[in-house]
């Protein structure tokens, strides 16, 4: 199942829906890298319709940004619900990875 | 695939397969909600069940068998209980997982190994146990108190 997304210049923004387990991390991790690879400048995934989010997802988000490092593709996070910013928070995440509020901070950064 | 409620004890059979993991976090969230507890509990209870669980499925069952997990949820004490007890292979994840690494830059932050550290962060107590055939996992967790509100 794909994720939402939507583009809009040189930008795509992913919606990721509902769960990110690890039953369907794997499918998670192959779109946001598919994503990475479509030649985007920068790649914005909206946390505003995600309720949860496993390690297994932490770790495809971590692939995600690794790889978009290494292409020079920024990478923004954005709008997520206070219990997945709390695991992000916990996990150390929020040092590596920029997060942002809301969508609208996501893209003027 | 069987789910009985005696009044507020939660006794779920799952199958050794990730695809399970969606109705357990529905079974978590009907105990959540038929017992009052606070709203942001599922999603932590979830994500340690998650955990420990997908471990189970994963690296527990050489022999790629069918298998079950008993997953039972309780409050006793001002604390929710939460039982897992499978027959994998002899594994204590809260002694045999290392400590993540939470500082590294993003080139070498490694990758996974998360996992047991958020059930240790989320929960009061983890403890396991070996009986007989069956790894047995409790974890707790300290509820708010209710009465002084």
């Amino acid at each position: 199942m794909a994720i939402p997304q939507e583009i809009s210049g040189e930008t795509v923004v992913l919606m990721p829906q509902q769960r990110v387990d690890s039953a369907n991390s794997k499918q998670f991790e192959v779109d946001l890298l598919e994503a990475l690879k479509a030649g985007h400048k920068t790649l914005v995934v909206d946390f505003k319709d995600l309720d949860y989010i496993s390690s297994a997802g932490l770790r495809a988000i971590l692939v995600t940004a690794k790889s978009a490092k290494a292409s020079s593709v920024r990478l923004r996070l954005c709008n997520m619900k206070e219990n997945i910013r709390e695991v992000f928070t916990v996990s150390g995440f929020d040092k590596i990875l920029a997060i942002h509020a809301t969508r609208a901070e996501a893209l003027a950064a | 695939m069987q789910a009985e409620h005696r009044s507020d004890h939660l006794h779920i059979l799952l199958a050794n397969d990730l695809s399970e993991l969606e109705r357990l976090a529905n079974e978590v969230e009907a105990f959540v909600e038929r017992n009052d507890l606070p709203v942001s509990l599922p999603f932590t209870i979830n994500l340690c069940l998650d955990e420990l669980i997908t471990n189970v499925v994963m690296h527990g069952y050489p022999d790629r068998g069918p298998h079950k997990i008993l997953v039972e949820m309780w409050i006793e004490n001002g604390g929710l209980h939460i039982r897992i007890r499978d027959d994998g292979m002899a594994f204590n994840p809260f002694e045999q997982s290392p400590p993540p690494d939470l500082e590294s830059d993003l080139e070498d932050r490694p990758i996974g190994g998360l996992g047991v550290f958020l059930v240790k962060e989320t929960m009061s107590e983890t403890h396991y146990r070996r009986e007989g055939m069956y790894n047995i996992i409790d974890l707790i967790k300290t509820l708010p108190n209710t009465e002084e509100a």
